[in-house]
C-alpha cells in the first residue's frame, strides 16, 4: 500500500504555492522557461468565481468589451479558470515568429492573447446583442442560461472533443458493448461476497479450512 | 569429453520433455475448462458483447491444445499496422454497479487480457522506436479496472457493516510510536502469538519518559501552523475582496 502511495504522489503533478499558470501547459518546454525553479514573480491576483458562477464554456460565442478588439464577437477556443482568462479564436491577437533556428526566422503567424473574463460578455443568438446571463431552472428541473435582457434560453455550446469523435455518429467496434447490455441490470443484491457467489455458480467445492492465524 | 557433454545434454533435453508434457496435460485441462464456460455463457445470451472483448469471439475457443492462445497477446489483425484504432468510453462506475457479480468477475479478465494485449503492443512499439498507435485505449482499461475495483469494494463494505459492523476489512488500532506520534497500525497476519514472537515484542509501541514533552511541543506547533493558516486564508480573502469589490445590482458589466 505504501509504495502505490508513493508511486501516486509522484505522478501527480506538484506545483509550488506561488506558480504562475500561462497559456502552454504545465509540461511544456515554454512553461518551464515561464516558471523556473529559482523564479520569484509578482503574485497575480485573480477574482475569486465560484463553480456554479462560471458562464462562459468552451465554444461560446462571446463579444469582447475592451481592448484591441472591441466590439467584435468571436468563438472560445479555450478557457482558463485558474486565471479568468479566455481565449478567443483569431480575435486579440498579436504576431511572433515560431520555430526559427540559425539563420531562418521561423514562420510568422498570429497568436491570441487571452482576455479576462470580465472583458468579454456572453451573446444572445437571436439578435447578437451582448446580455447579462443567469443560471436558472426550466420546469424540467434542467440547469440553462437564460438572457436577463430578452429572458431566452441560450443552449449550450457544442465543441468537437479532442480525438474527434462525434457522440451522435458513434458506430461501436467489434470490441464494444452495445448500449442495451450495458445498461441491462443484471444486480440482484444478496448477502453473498462476490466469491462466495463466484464459486457457487462455477461449482468450485473449497473443503480447507485456513489455518489458525493470528492478527497484531 | 564430448561424449560427456552429449550426454549431459540429452539429460537437460530429456527434463524439458518431462517438462513440456506437464504443460501440456494442465494446457489441455484449462483448454476443456475454458470451452465448458464459454458453453455455458453462450445458452444465456447475455454477454453478446463486451466492451474491449467479444466472448462470441471464435479465437478463444481451443479447438486443439497445442495452440497456447498466444494470439490473444495480440490485436485483431485487421487492426495491425494501423497508426489510430478506434475506441469507446470506458465503463463508468454507475454502469458497473448494475451487473451482477458474476458479470463482473468476467469482466475483470476481460479488461485484464485487453490490459496486457495494449503492454505488449506498448512494448513492442517501444522496442521497434515507432508510437503506441492509441495510447488512450491504454488509460481507459485502466480507469474501467479501477471503477470496477470500486464497486466490488463498495459492495464488500456494505455487506460486513450489514454483518459485522466493521468499518474496516483490515483490523488495526491507533497506537503511539516511539516518537510519540500516534498512528493507525494495521495489523498483520503471524501463525504465532504475539508473547511468542520475539521481534514483535522487540518493538515499542509507547513513547519513552524522555521523549513526552516533545510531544506536547510539536502539538503546540501544529496548533500554531494552523492557526497561523486560517488567519493567513481570512487575510487573503479580505485583501481579495478589497481588490474585486462585489458588484452591487445598479453596476452591470456592460
Amino acid at each position: 500500500m505504501r509504495l502505490t502511495a508513493l508511486l501516486s504522489m509522484a505522478a501527480k503533478a506538484a506545483f509550488p504555492r506561488d506558480y504562475r499558470y500561462g497559456t502552454n501547459r504545465p509540461w511544456t518546454i515554454a512553461a518551464q522557461r515561464l516558471n523556473p525553479p529559482g523564479k520569484k514573480r509578482r503574485k497575480v491576483f485573480v477574482e475569486p468565481i465560484a463553480n456554479e458562477d462560471w458562464h462562459v464554456l468552451r465554444g461560446d460565442t462571446v463579444e469582447i468589451l475592451s481592448g484591441k478588439d472591441k466590439g467584435k464577437q468571436g468563438k472560445v477556443a479555450q478557457v482558463f479558470r485558474r486565471r479568468s482568462w479566455v481565449i478567443l479564436e483569431g480575435l486579440n491577437t498579436h504576431y511572433r515568429y515560431i520555430g526559427r533556428s540559425g539563420d531562418y526566422r521561423g514562420t510568422y503567424i498570429a497568436s491570441e492573447a487571452p482576455l479576462l473574463l470580465k472583458d468579454v460578455t456572453l451573446i444572445d443568438p437571436t439578435d447578437r446583442k451582448p446580455t447579462d446571463i443567469e443560471w436558472r431552472y426550466t420546469e424540467e428541473g434542467e440547469r440553462v442560461h437564460v438572457s436577463v435582457r430578452t429572458g431566452r434560453i441560450i443552449p449550450k455550446p457544442v465543441y468537437q472533443r479532442r480525438d474527434g469523435i462525434i457522440p451522435q455518429q458513434w458506430k461501436d467496434g467489434p470490441k464494444d458493448t452495445s448500449p442495451e447490455d450495458t445498461l441491462q441490470k443484471t444486480y440482484t443484491p444478496a448477502l453473498k461476497t462476490l466469491e462466495e457467489e463466484v464459486m457457487e455458480k462455477m461449482n468450485i467445492q473449497e473443503d480447507r479450512r485456513p489455518r489458525k492465524s493470528y492478527w497484531y | 569429453m564430448s561424449a560427456a557433454v552429449a550426454s549431459r545434454l540429452t539429460a537437460v533435453c530429456r527434463q524439458f520433455q518431462r517438462v513440456l508434457t506437464v504443460s501440456s496435460h494442465t494446457q489441455t485441462q484449462y483448454a476443456t475448462r475454458a470451452f465448458s464456460t464459454f458453453h455455458s455463457c453462450q445458452q444465456s445470451r447475455m454477454y453478446d458483447s463486451w466492451r474491449f472483448r467479444s466472448l462470441m469471439n471464435n479465437r478463444a475457443v481451443h479447438t486443439s491444445c497445442v495452440r497456447k492462445g498466444l494470439e490473444e497477446f495480440f490485436d485483431l489483425p485487421e487492426n495491425w499496422g494501423e497508426q489510430t484504432v478506434k475506441s469507446g468510453a470506458p465503463w463508468t462506475a454507475k454502469q458497473l454497479r448494475v451487473k451482477s457479480n458474476e458479470d463482473l468477475h468476467k469482466l475483470w479478465y476481460v479488461f485484464l487480457k485487453e490490459k496486457n494485449m495494449l503492454l505488449t503492443l506498448e512494448q513492442e512499439a517501444k522496442r521497434q522506436r515507432l508510437p503506441m498507435p492509441s495510447p488512450d485505449r491504454l488509460k481507459k482499461v485502466e480507469r474501467s479496472m479501477k471503477r470496477l475495483d470500486t464497486v466490488v469494494e463498495e459492495r464488500e463494505d456494505s455487506l460486513r457493516l450489514l454483518q459485522t459492523g466493521q468499518e474496516r476489512g483490515r483490523p488495526g488500532e491507533w497506537r503511539r510510536n516511539v516518537f510519540g506520534k500516534t498512528f493507525w497500525y494495521r495489523f498483520r497476519e503471524h501463525p504465532i502469538p504475539w508473547y511468542l514472537n520475539s521481534r514483535y515484542k522487540r518493538r515499542r509501541f509507547f513513547e519513552p519518559s524522555h521523549v513526552a514533552p516533545y510531544t506536547r511541543l510539536s502539538l503546540e506547533k501544529y496548533l500554531r501552523s494552523k492557526i497561523r493558516k486560517e488567519k493567513r486564508e481570512k487575510r487573503n480573502q479580505k485583501s481579495l475582496a478589497a481588490m474585486f469589490p462585489k458588484k452591487t445590482a445598479l453596476a452591470s458589466d456592460h
